[in-house]
């Protein structure tokens, strides 16, 4: 039932909606229509009418005002009523057609001013173009004024900074300058006073050794007066120790050249060969194999030390001067070797010396001779830039070992037998292997090198330029450079 | 709806055929034509007659113009009524074209306002706006817009004489803001309105009048005159005695008040009616 209801509620509003349309549109319509009757009475009728009519006015006005202008121009020439009608109708003929022109020149005059209003405004436009593009370069103008103002203000800015940096220059190298000279002088100065330096040096060192000579001299003459007995199998006291090294550095210095047969030496041999024969007792059978093979080296206490003072045996031994005078280590053998060129082998017997060969084979005067550990080879250095290797039994060498430049000043053998090492005039000084006969190893010296002496593996040489230097013979390098004075 | 452009396009477009003549004691220096115009109805007579003005000036000497009014059989006419209001007023049922007469001297300072320029005219059209707004939306919609609507309206209005459309769109574009009411109210807070009477001391009857009834109904025209001006509405057995005029046309009763006020408003967004003793023939 309420549903119902609805719809028919639904229904009846609808009915009421169209209801209300229809009266909308007959108020509607009504007024339309009433509109549309309005504007038919009042307007449309009216429209066409009215401005036809202001059409008209308009151009009437118009004429009126030409009709003026001309009535005005015209008016010089009064009308006299005496004129005839026809006079005043062709005048009025004659006013339209003057009427006519004047129109047409007047349309004919509003062209050309139209025209010359567009080239006025043409000219207009063009000037005011002109008249930007005047200020456009203005503007440039002024912009690049500025800038080169601005330029050659950066120039003057430049300009002082570089004057016063080459100032600066001119300042730096004026000092530069000073100092360098100042510099100099300093320089003078300090060799000046090292000049002075050495020369005192010099001066000091030569009366230091001027005095240690004259103190020397006179503990060697009181020295020389000194007598002492020692027993032969009693140890040596230490003061004959102390005066070894003292005798030692004597003969050193005093010459090389000279060895003398001085009166340590045969206590030595004694010892030397009453130990062999001891050992020998101990040992019992071996005796020749002992005496090649013993590499025992006997180590001699200087039973005494004396400077010699006279000779116990004189002996014309070679036709010119004697160099080398050696004793051999094991026998009783004296070698002397000279300028000659022969080395001759000499027996010490009882304070007198027996001739007992000759070693020849040198082609130039002999420097040096040493007789090896056994006693029973020789190694000699000459003149002829050569070394010479004797065996005792043999006149004649049994190597010559080469290979200097200049004169051979020393030969001495090496500890280990097989090796010989030399020092020459050619500022070298040469390891060689005997065996082989050639030198294994070269060591650069620096200087005239007079003497060698080598102990297991370290050389010693003595050079011309004041020095003795200690060599590594492994390494073949200077260990030790010592000064020394004299020559 | 197509019929409601159409009866807007028709009141925009209202003519009034006037033929304008030079009252005789004016002094002249030749005789003086009439001058025919097609007036607008939306228009004020201050804005339209430059023409006229011109058309008379050139047979009177300068120093004798003053203001320039109209009368029309001796009433003379305000300026700050629309000219089809003055129409339907004074002589609705009378022979076209409408015979205006021009003065130029003698202005009655009693009966008319000054006019001395169009910005006169625009502070009162837009004043006649405003005060619509106000009873319609509580000023919402005319406070919302900018000054350059303001103008755009008054432009509308200004060239209504021009015969063109798109001077009407013009003004409608603004204009229907004006009209627009929000939907669950069905229509204007109140309804802008004037009723002019032809024999009465004041000048019209405007009161407050809700577009619809508070239970719902809308209000017509009808309802409208029973409430402010009862005498216009005749008794069922009485022959009619007064026309209900607006726009020159006679509404039928049933109009709801609301369509009215949306459609056949002025431009100043007020309906302006008038009430003129029937004709008897």
């Amino acid at each position: 039932m309420a549903a119902l209801g609805a719809e028919r509620g639904e229904a009846s509003k609808v009915e009421e909606k169209i209801n209300t349309q229809k009266t909308a549109d007959s108020w509607k319509r009504h007024i339309i229509r009433q509109l549309k009757h309005r504007d038919k009475y009042q307007k449309a009728m009216f429209q066409d009418v009215i401005l036809a009519y202001i059409n008209l006015l308009e151009r009437s006005n118009q004429r009126a005002l030409i009709t003026k202008g001309i009535l005005g121009s015209g008016s010089r020439y009064p009308a006299s009523s005496n004129e005839s009608l026809t006079s005043l109708i062709s005048k009025n003929d004659d006013l339209k057609k003057t009427t006519g022109e004047l129109a047409y020149q007047v349309l004919e005059l509003q062209q050309e001013i139209k025209i010359k209003d567009s080239v006025l405004e043409e000219q207009h436009a063009r000037m005011c173009e002109v008249k930007k593009d005047l200020l456009g370069v203005q503007a440039e103008d002024g912009s690049l004024a500025v800038r080169v103002a601005e330029v050659t203000e950066g120039n003057r800015l430049l300009k002082r900074e570089y004057d016063s940096l080459l100032e600066q220059h001119h300042d730096m190298d004026q000092t530069f300058r000073e100092e360098k000279l100042r510099g100099q002088e300093m320089l003078e100065e300090l060799v000046r006073r090292k000049q002075h330096a050495a020369i005192r040096m010099n001066s000091r060192n030569e009366r230091r050794v001027r005095a240690r000579e004259a103190s020397l001299q006179k503990e060697l003459e009181t020295a020389g007066k000194v007598k002492v007995t020692i027993d032969v199998g009693s140890v040596s006291a230490p003061a004959s120790r102390e005066a070894s090294p003292k005798s030692d550095l004597a003969e050193r210095r005093t010459t090389r050249l000279f060895r003398s047969a001085s009166v340590t030496s045969p206590p030595r041999i004694l010892d030397s060969i009453k130990e062999l024969f001891d050992r020998k007792k101990r040992r019992g059978n071996s005796l020749c194999l002992s005496l090649e093979e013993e590499l025992y080296v006997p180590v001699g206490i200087c039973l005494a030390a004396r400077v010699p003072v006279r000779a116990l045996h004189v002996l014309d031994a070679h036709e010119l001067g004697i160099n080398a005078v050696r004793f051999s280590s094991s026998c009783n053998l004296l070698a002397t070797g000279g300028t000659d060129r022969s080395i001759k082998l000499w027996d010490v017997k009882a304070g007198m010396l027996h001739n007992r060969g000759t070693l020849d084979g040198s082609n130039e005067g002999i420097t040096s001779i040493e007789f090896d550990q056994t006693g029973t080879r020789v190694i000699a250095a000459s003149y002829d830039k050569s070394a010479l290797f004797w065996r005792l039994d043999d006149s004649a060498p049994k190597l010559t070992l080469t290979g200097h430049s200049r004169k051979v000043t020393a030969a001495k053998f090496k500890c280990s037998l097989r090796q010989v090492v030399t020092g020459s005039a050619d500022r070298t000084v040469k390891i060689w292997d005997l065996h082989r006969a050639a030198c294994i190893q070269t060591i650069e010296v620096l200087s005239y090198c007079s003497d060698v002496v080598c102990s297991e593996h370290v050389i010693v040489s003595g050079h011309y330029d004041r020095k003795i230097r200690f060599w590594d013979s492994r390494a073949a390098s200077c260990t030790q450079e010592v000064p020394l004075q004299g020559r | 709806m197509a019929d409601d452009k159409d009866v807007l396009r028709d009141v925009w477009f209202g003519r009034i055929p006037t033929c304008f003549t030079l009252y005789q004691d004016e002094i002249t220096e030749r005789e003086a034509e009439p001058f025919y115009l097609l007036l607008p109805r939306m228009s004020y007579l201050t804005l339209v007659t430059d023409k006229v003005k011109k058309h008379f000036l050139k047979v009177m000497k300068a120093e004798d113009i003053e203001e320039m009014w109209f009368d029309f059989e001796g009433t003379s006419l305000k300026w700050h009524y629309p000219i089809g209001l003055l129409f339907d007023l004074h002589a609705s049922n009378t022979a076209l074209p409408w015979s205006i007469t021009v003065h130029f001297k003698n202005f009655p300072e009693r009966d008319l306002l000054h006019c001395p320029s169009n910005s006169v005219i625009e502070a009162h059209f837009m004043s006649s706006i405003k005060e619509a707004d106000a009873l319609k939306h509580k000023s919402q919609v005319i406070n919302d817009m900018q000054k350059k609507d303001h103008k755009q309206l008054w432009m509308g209005l200004q060239n209504v004489v021009l015969c063109s459309s798109d001077k009407f769109d013009q003004f409608w574009a603004m204009n229907r803001k004006l009209m627009e009411y929000p939907t669950e109210e069905g229509g204007f807070r109140y309804i802008p309105f004037r009723i002019y009477l032809t024999m009465s001391d004041r000048p019209f009857i405007q009161k407050l009048f809700r577009p619809i009834s508070p239970d719902g109904h809308t209000h017509t025209l009808g309802d409208l005159l029973k409430e402010v001006y009862p005498v216009a509405i005749p008794n069922d057995d009485e022959s009619k005695h007064y026309q209900v005029v607006i726009h020159g046309i006679e509404p039928l009763l049933e109009t709801p008040l609301q369509w009215l006020s949306e459609h056949l408003s002025h431009p100043d967004n007020f309906l302006h009616i008038s009430v003129i003793p029937a004709p008897s023939d």
